[in-house]
């Protein structure tokens, strides 16, 4: 794209993005590594992870007075403010993100080391890669503003959403074999939870790309895993 | 979703609108020189229609296109149809100056006439109507008021046009046009030559004056553009690049040169 | 950098006192010349001069004749000429600004401005006065309407031309005829220019003398009929100052003296009206 006349406004929407950047890595590992503490039950790590979350949201607000302070000067118009306004929801769902994984590295303090039951985790691990490949997509897309790509993510979340289902089936199967699991499985559901929320939050940001891209937004039914319409709790249960 | 919904331009939009002026391949040269080339657009009854684009593009010719003001100087020549309610005013047998009194125009340098304020609205009016002065104080009455500069001058109407201000002469100007009743009002710059003030309250007045009159108004300012216009259309070279809702052209514009040219991004 | 700067400075002072020693030289002269008519001509003043015709050498008289006579003349002269100037001025500056005809009009006008008065009145000596069979004031009435008019054509397009195209436009974009754009836009806006072009041009008719000499001759009777010989001041002065006779060059004194002041008061009068035009 050709520069702007005015040097200074390509340096301020550039300072965003770069921002941008630095918050999408940092929401990245951190949800890689809550689910390293969760599975190696390491409370070191989750410190980190919940102390990371502070940088996290200090990028966000950094992000949105820059993006208010540019709006307010620059008066921008089609794409560029289509950027910043983009900017502002991605921070928003960027930080989300952030505070999700950290519940699951504080939930990881929490569980401790009593009364694990291992082969629980790997319905989550797989779920967490998942959400992880989504996120990195998306800001993948976002860094090279494409929409196919994003679009490709905003789809691709189907899966995440029959992975939780599957997951909580699981669960729910180890709970009603030994009672002594149910403490354990208890706080993976909560996990579970925690990570198709981030699936859904990589979704809004591909949502954002498509819009800051084409200028149009996508439809607002997003294709959705077919279990997702009943809403009875014993329903589809083995 | 409802946060994409960036409102940049004035979203008022009837349901129902009618082509007050419709232009089809219209030619215009300067001599030799092409100065606009092909140009199609139709100007919504009641509605705002900005013209934007760099210096050169032709806007401020095809403004005076609608006017036939190019007829004051020879030389200058369209080609082409421009229809005002259906008659091609380009045609030979049109009366001009009943044309301009359909299509008004206002400039962008406040020229009041060396008279009283008074004089400058009753001028006008007294070329096509005769009219007891008590029906014309009212008359000037309702022009002055209409163009929001009634409270300031209403104590010295028989003072002379150039003892106002620019922006009161501005707004003496619009009122001098809106008096003899104009189906459709061109402004050319209007508030190139005023500070902020002056351009503010201009913008307010064609905002009220939009639905009871068909606006077409040429400026450099986009933001203005953006802000009192329901049409954007964007000129550039002599041909229109891309005509639109004024929403769209400032969130998600069609054409790159537009982009460009909105985003700053131009030469 | 100072070696420049006090050589400038040096030569500066140099040209300003030169200004300065011209300026006196030019007042000076005026002064002299006003001076001069002062004293000749003040003591000639006096109830006679307006009331008594031109009489012969021992009897006493006055310029009352004359006086008259040049009103005449001159008005004649502006009759003809203030409608012709004004009028092909507003054609060169509204109507002739593309044409070829207005600029071999203008060109004409230029010559014309500066035409040898007395050709001018041998020129009309033989249209008006030949055929006629003697001399008219009419006739003087013409030649300095021949004249004036090139000084009214100049100011009043000069004066048009001042007007902004945009205040044209504004009064066309109203629908306003070109006629009406022209009568109550552009001269409203520039009228006192076009009178001060009319009052420049009468103070330059009351002084001429080569062109009465051949058209209206002069006439040492009152009359107020200008189908005939009529007097005017610059005549009687041309004819007292050669008489050998002391009160007739002290009556020529005298008519200088008002004929002076009469075409200041007008230059004056323009120089008024002018500033007053540009200080709207």
């Amino acid at each position: 794209m050709v520069n702007h006349t005015v040097k200074s406004y390509d340096a301020e929407l550039d300072d965003v993005e770069r921002h941008i950047a630095e918050m999408g890595g940092l929401a990245e590992k951190m949800v890689m590594e809550a689910m390293d503490a969760l599975s190696s039950a390491d409370a070191q790590l989750a410190h980190q992870v919940v102390e990371t979350d502070q940088r996290l949201d200090l990028l966000q607000r950094q992000i949105e007075d820059l993006a208010v302070m540019t709006i307010a000067r620059r008066q921008p118009v089609a794409i560029d403010l289509r950027e910043l306004i983009g900017a502002i929801r991605i921070a928003g769902d960027l930080e989300r993100i952030g505070d999700l994984a950290k519940n699951i590295a504080k939930r990881s303090v929490k569980i401790g080391s009593e009364g694990r039951v291992a082969r629980a985790i790997v319905g989550i691990k797989h779920m967490n890669e998942v959400a992880t490949e989504l996120l990195k997509d998306v800001l993948d897309a976002y860094a090279q503003r494409d929409a196919d790509r994003a679009r490709e993510v905003w789809e691709r979340d189907v899966d995440l959403d029959a992975l939780e289902d599957s997951v909580f089936r699981d669960l729910l199967t180890h709970m009603m074999e030994d009672p002594r699991n149910i403490s354990f499985c208890a706080h993976l559901l909560f996990c579970s939870k925690n990570i198709e929320r981030i699936g859904d939050h990589a979704t809004n940001i591909a949502e954002t790309v498509v819009y800051l891209t084409t200028g149009q937004a996508l439809p607002t039914d997003r294709p959705r895993g077919p279990q997702e319409t009943d809403l009875g709790v014993g329903g589809g249960a083995a | 979703m409802s946060s994409f919904d960036v409102a940049a331009g004035a979203t008022r939009l009837p349901n129902e609108t009618k082509d007050k002026v419709v232009v089809r391949d219209l030619n215009f040269y300067y001599g030799q020189n092409h100065a606009l080339k092909g140009i199609n657009l139709v100007l919504q009854e009641g509605q705002v229609t900005a013209f934007i684009g760099p210096s050169g593009c032709g806007k401020s010719t095809l403004l005076r296109v609608l006017n036939r003001m190019y007829d004051l100087y020879p030389g200058q020549r369209a080609e082409g149809e421009v229809l005002l309610d259906g008659d091609n005013i380009l045609a030979k047998e049109i009366d001009l100056n009943l044309l301009r009194s359909r299509v008004g125009m206002v400039f962008q340098k406040p020229t009041p006439f060396p008279m009283s304020i008074y004089d400058n609205i009753a001028f006008g009016i007294r070329l096509y109507e005769k009219l007891p002065k008590s029906e014309m104080d009212d008359r000037v009455e309702t022009a002055l008021k209409r163009s929001a500069i009634w409270t300031e001058v209403k104590d010295k109407l028989a003072a002379s046009g150039l003892s106002l201000s620019g922006g009161q002469q501005q707004r003496l100007c619009i009122a001098r046009t809106v008096a003899i009743k104009p189906e459709v009002i061109l402004f050319d710059e209007p508030c190139s030559a005023l500070d902020p003030i002056s351009t503010a309250k201009i913008e307010e007045l064609i905002d009220e004056l939009s639905g009871d009159y068909t606006i077409a108004i040429v400026t450099h300012n986009m933001q203005q553009a953006a802000r009192v216009s329901h049409y954007t259309a964007f000129m550039y070279l002599g041909e229109m690049v891309e005509f639109n809702e004024t929403n769209a052209v400032f969130t998600a514009p069609r054409d790159k040169r537009t982009q460009d040219y909105v985003t700053g991004r131009f030469g | 950098m100072t070696g420049l700067y006090s050589g400038r400075k040096r030569r500066n002072f140099v040209w300003t006192v030169l200004a300065y020693a011209a300026t006196a030289l030019g007042l000076t002269m005026l002064v002299i010349i006003l001076a001069t008519l002062i004293w000749n001509g003040f003591g000639g003043l006096s109830l006679d001069v307006f009331t008594k015709n031109t009489a012969p050498p021992g009897v006493v008289g006055g310029l009352l004749n004359s006086i008259v006579g040049s009103l005449i003349t001159t008005g004649i002269g502006l009759v003809i000429g203030a409608p012709l100037g004004i009028l092909a001025g507003t054609y060169l500056a509204e109507y002739g600004r593309y044409s070829r005809v207005a600029v071999a009009v203008r060109f004409i006008n230029d010559i014309l401005l500066s035409a040898p008065s007395i050709v001018i009145g041998l020129f009309i000596y033989e249209l008006l006065v030949v055929p006629v069979g003697h001399f008219s004031a009419i006739a003087g009435g013409v030649a300095l309407a021949v004249l004036g008019a090139p000084i009214m054509v100049r100011t009043t397009e000069d004066m048009l031309n001042l007007v902004p195209n945009t205040l044209r436009e504004a009064a066309s974009a109203l629908g306003m005829p070109r006629s009406l754009v022209i009568r109550h836009v552009a001269y409203r806006a520039v009228l006192s220019g076009i009178v001060t072009g009319v009052l420049l041009a009468v103070a330059r008719m009351t002084g001429e003398t080569a062109p009465l000499i051949f058209t209206a001759l002069g006439n040492s009777l009152f009359t107020l009929d200008p189908r005939g010989p009529m007097s005017s001041l610059p005549l009687i002065i041309y004819e007292f100052a050669r008489s050998p006779y002391a009160e007739q060059q002290k009556l020529a004194w005298t008519g200088a003296l008002i004929l002076t002041f009469a075409v200041l008061t007008l230059s004056i009068a323009a120089r008024a009206l002018s500033a007053q035009t540009r200080q709207k």
